[in-house]
């Protein structure tokens, strides 16, 4: 008998739409060859809201608690993509207070966000513990916010012209206590997984993401960065305030899940270093330009972009000078990671695209917008 | 003077009193499996809300706190309720082989136990071969492991079967090198035997005899009782739940039992084979029971599996493969020359 | 009480193993395997033979039936096609073990065999280790190199290029 006569069946595995892996519902279909994946096809779609079209009906106003729903993860930095677009439409000058108070939140939720990463990649992983340590601290974050604007998810914190609420007079002890426990609570989650040796095991060479690769799936955000490319809206196409700052943007080099996973914890250093020299700085003054409820921006269209915590999220809003906009196009960082998915991880075990699901950080509603 | 193998060798005299041998053979049978069915119940109930516990401490919560105190009644609860549910089947599992999986799963657990000394004449039967009896017997769980994946009907339960079975082949084989160095150096396989030969003092306790050997020893234990790092037939976020995603009701709680009755029964072999299982640790604190020593010396191994697993990761299946057969058996393989030698040298 | 020991184990192992050859469904055949071999370990365990009776379980049970469970899985149920347990030469296949019988009828009633009044319950770990390492340590060391070589027959076999 010659080895080509020694011949391995194929077959398939639905992985979701309910699956504890899939954060959410994806559904994976799976051909596999014994446990390794030869083929990987995402179904999508299980959670479209077809936001992009409420925000064809809704006035320019109305819109903002609809961009909570995009990434209830980020919803700050959600929040902060729209107003962005619709401040530029309609050419609205943001007070220096707002836009402060603004790159804070967005900030604070940046590092909240890929807490929430790093529990349910460790939990992927098998490892159980992170998951509570890595809730404790977004618990503090959370709480700023709830004192805030009084929600713990869907903020609603952001309008167009500036922000909703002044943050209250015991939010600034609050947050510097955060920032001078955060950096050594970080140090405690890479005691647990940056060094242990099966961690390394289960992340090194994994689901290799080449550079060439990223750029032909417009893959964005730390999932970029973690190949090696140097790219961050904040300091490419510095918005907001962001020029004033100083900040790294910290990259990876093989574009493995490993590298991945030490750009997104690095990630959560420097935005610390972010928050504490806005709330160093932080101006006194408005919060908020007045802006009428049936506001008209002049007709146009507009493109903006900003760097959420998953990668680039862009709007591209055409007005025709009514209340509503007429056309709205919302880009979203996972909805392009996701498209990797099938390229990087074949030929890999099951093990490993749990691994590689979890690296690159798709959050569902995201992807189905 | 609190030593309980008395009191079973007085029952045993106040049977033959007045009654013919067969059928006291037959009573004492009864007697002590329903003994040893018993203490494993309440010990793996114990052991639930321990690791419970354990892990909710470790992880800066309280875990159950409301059913009794500091939630110990919180496993009768949860038994109670799972008693109640509904026994779910799949319309196209394998109706016979889906029934007795789970029962088989729970009697290789307790079939263990035949051998296993609790103390100073506390063992139901001291078997010659008592080690190799509790290797070979362990392997049903295997069978019915791998018999809940087949019978499920289910792809994810399958792949959970089939990825215990490769293991479990795989880590028993360093497990029983590792177990023949104390065997060795005991000249027995009796458990009782093994466990006389280290009396005197913790110095006579084989882990510092063989340190390599309880290395390799408790490793591939950690694999046989399926816990993380080595937990991947049940890997939740992979498998979902592996070969008992399909179970409710009792089914799931029999298959349940079953792997905290196996961690205590891996951490019991551990401490019969190096520790000197019921032994003191020096011999003048002789005067606490035997039985108090083995319980504590094994509940304490149980409790570092349980601090492994809420501490590392997962590993990959066939990095586990390579971890078994690359360096564990050939570590396994000096652990025995190094014994080998050993004895011919210090005879 | 030895001897009705003797015939349950005796009925177990028959009929386990006349389902092993009849079942349809294959899964259930190599459980059926297990069963036998188990009642096999339960006949040398009433022998006193305790040794032989472990190993009986966990080679046979332990190893052996489960790699072939394990093939079952793969092949039969991973796939989904089905494994026939009849093949369509029901003629040789019927005279093989017809002459089988009969060698084996011939050859059990020329044999004298030695009735031992009683069973010695002495250990037999030791005796057996004895006997394997001098008188026949030959015989050992050639199986242990057989089955080395088929180990590595079966890795150049399976092995990928």
């Amino acid at each position: 008998m010659t080895v080509k006569e020694l011949k391995t069946e194929e077959f398939m595995v639905n992985m979701g739409p309910q699956h504890p892996s899939t954060h959410g519902v994806c559904k994976l279909v799976i051909k596999m060859d014994g446990e390794e994946i030869k083929e990987i096809t995402p179904h999508v779609g299980f959670l479209h809201r077809s936001i992009e079209k409420i925000g064809e009906n809704r006035t320019y106003a109305q819109f903002v608690p609809y961009t909570d729903r995009i990434d209830y993860v980020a919803s700050m930095n959600a929040n902060h993509a729209y107003v962005i677009a619709a401040e530029k439409l309609g050419g609205v000058e943001v007070p220096e207070r707002a836009e402060y108070l603004r790159v804070i939140m967005a900030e604070l939720n940046r590092i909240a966000s890929h807490l929430v990463w790093l529990a349910t990649f460790a939990i992927d992983l098998g490892a159980v513990t992170p998951f509570l340590y890595a809730f404790r601290e977004r618990e503090m974050i959370l709480d700023l916010f709830e004192m805030t604007c009084g929600q713990r998810l869907t903020y609603n914190y952001m309008c167009i012209g500036g922000v909703n609420w002044d943050i209250p007079k015991e939010f600034e002890p609050k947050l510097r206590e955060f920032l001078k426990i955060f950096p050594s609570r970080v140090d405690d989650y890479e005691d647990l997984l940056t060094n242990n040796p099966i961690f390394l095991y289960r992340t090194k060479n994994i689901g290799i993401l080449s550079k060439e690769t990223a750029f032909e799936y417009s893959v964005s955000g730390p999932s970029l960065r973690g190949s090696g490319v140097k790219w961050d809206i904040r300091k490419a196409e510095s918005y907001s305030i962001y020029d004033r700052f100083d900040f790294d943007i910290p990259v990876g080099y093989n574009g493995d899940a490993w590298d991945r996973y030490r750009v997104r914890m690095r990630e959560m250093r420097e935005s610390a270093k972010i928050v504490q020299q806005a709330i160093d700085g932080l101006p006194g003054g408005d919060i908020q330009t007045k802006v009428p409820r049936t506001w008209k921006p002049p007709e146009g269209e507009v493109f903006t972009r900003i760097e959420a915590p998953r990668g680039e999220m862009a709007y591209h809003i055409v007005s025709d000078g009514s209340t509503k906009p007429y056309r709205m196009k919302i880009r979203t960082a996972s909805f392009c990671n996701l498209q990797v998915l099938p390229i990087i991880g074949i030929n890999h075990l099951i093990a490993d695209l749990v691994a590689i699901f979890g690296s690159l950080d798709i959050i569902l509603p995201e992807v189905d917008r | 003077m609190f030593e309980l193998g008395g009191i079973f060798e007085a029952i045993g005299k106040w049977l033959n009193g007045f009654l013919p041998p067969v059928w006291v053979t037959i009573i004492s049978a009864v007697i002590t499996g329903l003994a040893v069915l018993g203490f494993l119940s309440l010990l793996a109930l114990f052991l639930v809300w321990w690791e419970r516990k354990i892990s909710a401490h470790m992880q800066q919560r309280y875990g159950p706190m409301r059913t009794g105190w500091h939630g110990v009644l919180q496993t009768i609860a949860d038994g109670v309720k799972l008693l109640q549910k509904e026994d779910l089947m799949p319309k196209d599992a394998d109706r016979i082989v889906y029934f007795w999986a789970p029962i088989i799963c729970f009697g290789a657990a307790f079939m263990a136990y035949l051998v296993v000394p609790f103390g100073k004449g506390i063992i139901v039967q001291d078997l010659n071969i008592g080690i190799l009896y509790i290797i070979a017997i362990t392997t049903f769980t295997v069978v019915s492991l791998l018999m809940a994946g087949w019978a499920s009907n289910n792809k994810w339960a399958l792949l959970g079967g089939m990825r215990s079975a490769a293991q479990i082949i795989s880590y028993e084989v360093p497990l029983s090198l590792a177990i023949v160095g104390a065997v060795m150096l005991a000249q027995t396989l009796s458990m009782n035997g093994i466990v006389s030969a280290q009396a005197g003092g913790f110095w006579h306790w084989y882990v510092f005899r063989e340190p390599l050997g309880f290395l390799v020893y408790y490793i591939a234990a950690t694999a046989e009782a399926n816990r993380t790092p080595f937990d991947i037939p049940e890997a939740e976020q992979e498998l979902v739940a592996g070969f008992n995603i399909e179970y409710s009701g009792m089914k799931f709680a029999m298959f349940f039992l079953a792997e905290f009755v196996n961690m205590f029964t891996v951490s019991a072999i551990a401490v019969t084979l190096f520790f000197g299982g019921w032994q003191p640790l020096f011999s003048f604190l002789g005067f606490i029971p035997s039985w108090v020593w083995f319980m504590g010396k094994s509940l304490v191994s149980v409790f570092v599996l349980m601090w492994f697993r809420w501490t590392y990761p997962r590993i990959r299946v066939d990095q586990l493969m390579n971890f078994a057969w690359k360096f564990l058996l050939p570590l396994a393989f000096l652990n025995i020359i190094l014994v080998g030698f050993g004895i011919v040298v210090f005879k | 009480m030895g001897l009705a020991v003797f015939y349950i184990l005796a009925a177990v192992i028959l009929v386990s193993a006349l389902f092993v050859v009849t079942l349809r469904n294959i899964f259930h055949s190599a459980l059926m395997l297990i069963v036998c071999f188990f009642g096999v370990a339960g006949l040398y365990a009433s022998l006193n033979a305790d040794f032989l009776a472990a190993v009986q379980v966990l080679i046979y049970v332990g190893a052996v039936t489960i790699l072939i469970i394990f093939a079952v899985m793969v092949t039969h149920q991973l796939s989904g096609k089905k494994i026939r347990q009849y093949n369509d030469q029901p003629v040789p296949a019927g005279l093989i073990i017809i002459s089988l019988f009969l060698l084996f009828v011939v050859s059990l009633s020329k044999t004298g065999f030695e009735v031992v009044k009683s069973i010695s319950s002495s250990p037999t770990v030791e005796g057996i280790g004895k006997a394997l390492m001098t008188s026949y340590v030959l015989p050992f060391e050639v199986v242990s190199i057989v089955l080395l070589v088929a180990l590595i027959g079966a890795i150049v076999i399976a092995r990928k290029d």
